[in-house]
């Protein structure tokens, strides 16, 4: 198994990541108005063109891997669409009619359109109005109360998943009349208007929805929410109650982003700054490893980083050595500091691999909250074979999808690490 | 402090698409006489169960189907004070089998009781913080951070 490939983009976070359609070009927000291209040369990334066009920090960029363009909204309300030209990339301002930023954008499968989710509380479909040579936006207000936090595109090009502040997710039409064919009826609905709800859904305990995914099919719909769970909702027809609604509720830090890799299975990823692969069906879904340490998972899958599960108990500080070196000195009035593990009162307990090193950096390959989680690669079948993640840590990530028993040890891992 | 004046403005009484409790979560079914009435009886029987020393079922009649939302203060009261007797008396060794035994519904309901009677330390209640962080910390470990973060997300308070 080879191990993942690990580049440090930026100091900063990156609040907006999309590759190009050939892999060979990556287009990110490294938390500022601009956008960086960069071009892959071997191991490293050589900044190609900035995208520079917005005011105030770019919240999501996505690039259509058919046509070619890249879209970008931003906390300044506005949307550019670019395009690559002889001269460079040229953007095309997108009259989105928001008030509010705009946070998140997808282009529909056969990038005839893109949405864009605001704080406005409503989300705009945009398509290419020719009469004007312009990008026009429709725009979907009910019944969102909410900002927009995430967007997912159908299979079919027509339904639209969006998952708001307020722990809700409403699955629309984003049909637009004179643009494409009239839709058929789907597993969601058949009377598809443009913005008409077909389905609406809530998180377990009221966590606002980081991220929503459809299944490859577009038959299922999966949400992560800040209530540290895991949704699956499997459609049953038109007006109808889903057919199953799985939560899977985690010991660990919240998800902030998934992407379906087969029809069965999932990988999330989040606060605990690890890619975790969960599998099932609609009778059942359960987390089946981590992409980050699948040789130490066995009865405790989420070590080493589910950090309520270890003992210890503190998150993870607790075998930090800046904070175990205050802790003795504050309990036992203590001024050397002990080694973490063994000085501890419970910590002895903890086996396996410890969530922070001897130099206070995390063991896993990301440093900070991933933010970011998309499928990179696909095999023969279709399935995503690698992903890739981002995250505030500024590093940029691609990930082998393996389920469990491979080996490859944090030493591997970190060989792979290009800074 | 007069400019500061305006930041006591309740500005939800002139927004007109204000956020209501109700859009947040759908109140629960059976009403505020059935909760007070629910909760009375619970009470009681928690009572019972506990100077028998059957502090896992006193546990189980409490954390399920607990008051929560608006309107049903009366009734979230005496769920909170039966449910801190409980943890009183409870042996601390006893403490790790007992919390394995609730599932996660319960154990995310515990730990937001347990937050509740940390809030209301100093307030003239009877619940002493050492017990407290003591199922805090075994419950943490048995749930994991997740219970923690459920219980910060959830609107619906107990």
């Amino acid at each position: 198994m080879s191990a993942p490939e690990v580049f440090q983009l930026s100091l900063g976070p990156l609040t907006g990541i999309a590759f190009s359609p050939d892999r060979s070009q990556v287009c990110v927000c490294p938390n500022s108005n601009e956008a960086q291209i960069y071009t892959r040369n071997g191991d490293s990334w050589d900044l190609t063109d900035t995208l520079a066009e917005h005011d105030k920090l770019i919240t999501a960029i996505a690039w259509g891997p058919n046509t070619n363009r890249i879209v970008t909204c931003s906390q300044d309300r506005n949307a550019y669409v670019w395009t690559q030209t002889e001269q460079g990339w040229k953007p095309a301002l997108v009259i989105l009619k928001i008030n509010r930023a705009a946070t998140s954008v997808k282009w529909s499968p056969a990038e005839n359109k893109f949405a864009v989710g605001s704080g406005s509380r409503v989300i705009a479909i945009c398509h290419f109005d020719e009469e004007n040579n312009w990008w026009t936006a429709k725009q979907i207000k009910k019944p969102l109360r909410s900002t927009v936090l995430s967007l997912d595109w159908h299979p079919n090009n027509y339904l639209l998943a969006a998952g708001t502040a307020d722990g809700k997710v409403y699955v629309y039409s984003g049909y637009i009349k004179g643009l494409e064919s009239k839709p058929e009826a789907t597993i969601w609905g058949d009377r598809l208007p443009t913005g008409q709800l077909l389905a609406e859904f809530r998180s377990p305990n009221g966590g606002w929805i980081h991220d929503v995914a459809f299944s490859p099919s577009g038959d299922a719909l999966a949400f992560v929410a800040h209530d540290s769970s895991v949704n699956i909702i499997y459609a049953s027809g038109p007006n109808e109650p889903p057919a199953a609604h799985i939560v899977v509720k985690l010991p660990a830090l919240p998800f902030t982003s998934l992407t379906w890799t087969s029809e069965s299975s999932i990988v999330a990823a989040g606060h605990d700054c690890q890619p975790i692969l969960f599998s099932g069906s609609s009778s059942g879904w359960s987390l089946s490893n981590s992409l980050d340490d699948p040789s130490s998972s066995g009865s405790k899958p989420l070590t080493p980083s589910a950090t309520g599960v270890r003992s210890g108990g503190v998150g993870r500080l607790g075998n930090n050595e800046a904070f175990n070196m205050f802790k003795a000195a504050d309990s036992k009035g203590q001024r050397s500091v002990s080694q973490p593990g063994a000085g501890g009162s419970s910590s002895t307990a903890s086996t396996g691999l410890t969530q922070v090193g001897q130099d206070g950096l995390l063991l896993t390959v990301h440093q900070n909250t991933i933010t970011h989680v998309e499928a990179y690669e696909w095999n023969q079948n279709g399935d995503v074979s690698k992903i890739f993640t981002a995250g505030r840590d500024g590093r940029l990530v691609i990930w082998p999808v393996t389920s469990g028993g491979s080996k490859g040890g944090l030493a591997g891992r970190m060989a792979g690490l290009q800074v | 402090m007069s400019e500061y004046a305006f930041r006591k403005i309740n500005i939800d009484a002139l927004e007109e698409e204000v956020l209501l409790p109700s859009d947040l979560y759908d109140p629960d079914p059976r009403g505020p006489d059935g909760v007070l009435s629910d909760a009375q009886r619970k009470s009681g029987e928690v009572r019972n169960l506990v100077s028998k020393g059957d502090i896992p079922g006193a546990l189980n009649a409490i954390l399920s189907e607990p008051p929560y939302g608006e309107g049903v203060d009366q009734a979230k009261d005496l769920t909170t004070s039966s449910l801190l007797l409980i943890l009183n008396s409870t042996r601390a060794a006893e403490i790790p089998g007992i919390l394995k035994a609730l599932d996660q519904e319960q154990q995310d309901h515990l730990m937001a009781y347990i937050y509740k009677g940390m809030a209301a330390i100093g307030q003239g209640s009877d619940v002493s913080g050492s017990v407290l962080l003591n199922w805090h910390a075994q419950l943490t470990e048995v749930a994991g951070v997740g219970c923690i973060v459920r219980v910060m997300t959830d609107r619906r308070t107990l």
